[in-house]
């Protein structure tokens, strides 16, 4: 599904990734761990397709098609969900309201017609019970006032409602608590598919406990050093960043 | 910049033949007046920013042509239809007389001003010029608690020749009593038109007022308005200005705090694209304290629309107790867009709070990537951000039907403005 070859990546004049290549087949679920400054976030945005980071080198294949190429509605569209670590806050906007224009857009993108305003109520209530999320969060300014839990929620919400083919979550279990962490995760969980790949950036293991990914990798200095089942993750925090850092030098 | 007199002798003749005799003194001695001090130009610190060169010109060809006035016109689509409230129509400054007859609100008694002409001291070249030409003026008078709102609407037409038309509204509204007041603006046809409206709102002790102004007038009219208002002990007035339309719009808020208690909250948004020019200038006499005052203006400005908020706040000695804030936040959507921003601050007592804020941005890009993100196009995007930009000061009018007509207008003149240059 999707194909990374030797990326390289700027924002203004660092470069953050440097010759970083990764695999991602449908039905699978992969984490990307690595310290902070390693390049995890710029990787998800680069994927979204943020015009503040610049590809200078390598290539990126999405479903047979060159990903560089798309504008980031296009790429949504075709299904890549980012989730973002900080979600905007978007005074004014009703968060039912930017819901339903992305799924249409999606849809109308497919060649289906707008989605039925009761059916559309139905599926988000759904969604926002299978999360634990009260439905009076429908009527309110995106993210405005939204706890960092909440926030986090909301974009779970937001992925389920747009289906997406590739989802990737950029350290969606930051700043939750426990309850938080496991209500996510289940929303993550139940996404899983045969035809969706997810690619989880995270820091810690701990959000791995929850959702069991099949392949780890680890990120230093803006390239994938180290890839491993489940178990690399354990490993990473019994031992430290340091020790995969070393190893790579090595 | 000097600008090409006009035609006095006309100006005369004109003053001379307006209906209403009872108005005559003091329309004799606002003119004279008027004719020696002329139209504000931009040497004046307050016109700085604001040309009325336009509004000469206009001034001038209708006075040339003759200085015909029109007949009541109701433009076929309009606020009467569809805004929940009990109407007046003044109609290119006059006063529609059925509408006025059917007017029946109790608890408002509704004059002319030719009923009860009172002189008035001369302060401002527009409000002298107002009462020099003015055919008559509407006095509300509110005397107990009104839930149904009161609305005013102009309307300003000139089909063949240019048009100038003088509004006069004069608000009371007594001790203990509330009222909602909708001050509508619009405008048709073809030729040029200039409307010069002063309002004055006075509200007694423990007096409420929600006065809302909107101006969606077309885009080849101008308009000076200043609105006046005095605020009694523990008076609060909230007040809301629109400005969707128009070329040339300057817009005088002047309240004065004279007793403790008062509250004025205000806000205001402007949208202007082309070559609009929209100028906001407000000022609160703080005089007496504990007061508070409260100000929001937002604005949106494409193409070559030029736009000025001017916030002026006095906190004059022994206003103890004051708390003042302002902000002004804008929206520039294409480069050749200019705004003057300009909070003034004057404060000669200590025990006072106050505080400013002015922005001028872009959207947030931040805000629009994640929209992108969501399968949204940049236009689509665009168009969201912006309108939720507006809605910070629309969502802030109570009466329901208004806000829903606002919405609608707002998001119509945003869809226009994304599709300009």
């Amino acid at each position: 599904m999707l194909k990374i070859n030797n990326l390289h990546a700027t924002i203004g004049e660092n470069e953050i990734l440097r010759g970083l290549s990764l695999s991602i087949n449908a039905g699978e679920v992969h984490a990307i761990m690595g310290p902070n400054g390693s390049g995890k976030s710029t990787l998800a945005q680069v994927i979204a397709g943020h015009a503040d980071y610049v590809v200078t080198d390598g290539t990126v294949d999405y479903k047979n098609q060159d990903l560089l190429e798309l504008e980031p509605e296009e790429r949504a569209r075709e299904g890549i969900f980012l989730g973002f670590q900080y979600p905007v806050e978007i005074p004014g906007v009703n968060n039912a309201y930017l819901l339903k224009a992305a799924v249409n857009a999606k849809r109308k993108h497919e060649g289906l017609d707008e989605i039925d305003a009761f059916e559309f109520l139905k599926l988000a209530k759904e969604k926002m019970a299978m999360l634990g999320m009260d439905p009076k969060f429908l009527n309110r300014g995106v993210n405005e006032g939204f706890s960092g839990g909440e926030k986090k929620r909301n974009e779970i919400l937001q992925m389920a409602m747009l289906d997406p083919s590739l989802a990737i979550l950029d350290e969606t279990d930051s700043g939750l608590d426990i309850d938080a962490l496991r209500a996510v995760a289940e929303g993550v969980n139940a996404c899983r598919a045969p035809d969706r790949a997810i690619l989880l950036v995270t820091h810690y293991q701990r959000l791995l406990d929850y959702i069991e990914p099949d392949h780890v990798h680890v990120l230093s200095e803006g390239r994938i050093v180290k890839s491993g089942d489940k178990s690399l993750a354990l490993e990473l925090e019994d031992k430290g960043y340091d020790w995969v850092k070393e190893a790579a030098s090595a | 910049m000097s600008h090409p007199a006009l035609n006095t002798d006309v100006l005369r003749s004109t003053v001379a033949a307006l209906p209403n005799e009872a108005l005559a003194a003091s329309r004799t001695a606002a003119l004279e007046h008027f004719v020696e001090n002329g139209f504000p130009g931009t040497r004046h610190e307050d016109w700085k920013y604001t040309d009325l060169a336009d509004v000469i010109d206009i001034s001038r060809r209708w006075l040339d042509g003759g200085a015909r006035t029109a007949d009541v016109i109701l433009p076929p689509e309009s606020p009467l239809d569809t805004i929940e409230a009990d109407w007046l129509v003044i109609s290119n400054g006059r006063i529609d007389d059925g509408q006025l007859a059917q007017f029946d609100l109790p608890g408002v008694e509704i004059t002319r001003r030719s009923e009860n002409d009172a002189q008035e001291p001369f302060r401002w070249p527009l409000v002298d010029l107002n009462t020099a030409l003015l055919e008559d003026g509407i006095h509300i008078r509110v005397t107990s608690d009104v839930t149904r709102p009161i609305g005013i609407l102009v309307v300003d037409a000139a089909d063949q020749a240019p048009v100038v038309s003088q509004v006069r509204i004069d608000v009371e509204v007594a001790a203990n009593a509330s009222a909602g007041f909708l001050e509508y603006h619009v405008s048709h046809g073809g030729a040029d038109h200039y409307s010069n409206v002063v309002a004055n709102l006075e509200l007694a002790d423990n007096a409420r007022a929600d006065y809302i102004r909107v101006q969606d007038r077309a885009r080849h009219h101008c308009q000076t308005a200043r609105l006046s208002v005095t605020l009694g002990r523990d008076a609060v007035l909230s007040h809301h200005g629109f400005d969707l339309g128009g070329k040339l719009v300057r817009n005088d808020l002047h309240i004065d705090i004279a007793s403790p208690g008062s509250e004025a909250l205000f806000d205001g948004l402007y949208i202007a694209g082309d070559d609009q020019h929209i100028d906001n200038h407000t000022r609160v006499d703080h005089r007496v304290g504990p007061a508070v005052s409260r100000q929001e203006y937002r604005g949106i400005l494409k193409g070559k629309a030029r736009c000025v908020w001017n916030g002026k706040a006095i906190v004059h000695e022994g206003a103890d107790g004051t708390d003042a804030d302002q902000a002004n936040h804008n929206l520039l959507l294409s480069r050749k867009a200019e705004i003057d921003a300009k909070p003034e601050l004057e404060i000669y007592t200590d025990d006072v709070k106050c505080s400013h804020g002015t922005t001028v941005g872009q959207l947030d890009k931040t805000a629009l990537f994640y929209l992108r993100s969501r399968g949204l196009d940049e236009l689509q995007a665009t168009r969201i951000l912006t309108h939720a930009f507006a809605a910070g000061i629309v969502n802030r009018v109570s009466n329901e039907s208004l806000a829903t007509l606002l919405s609608s207008k707002v998001e119509q003149r945003l869809g226009d403005l994304a599709e300009s240059g």
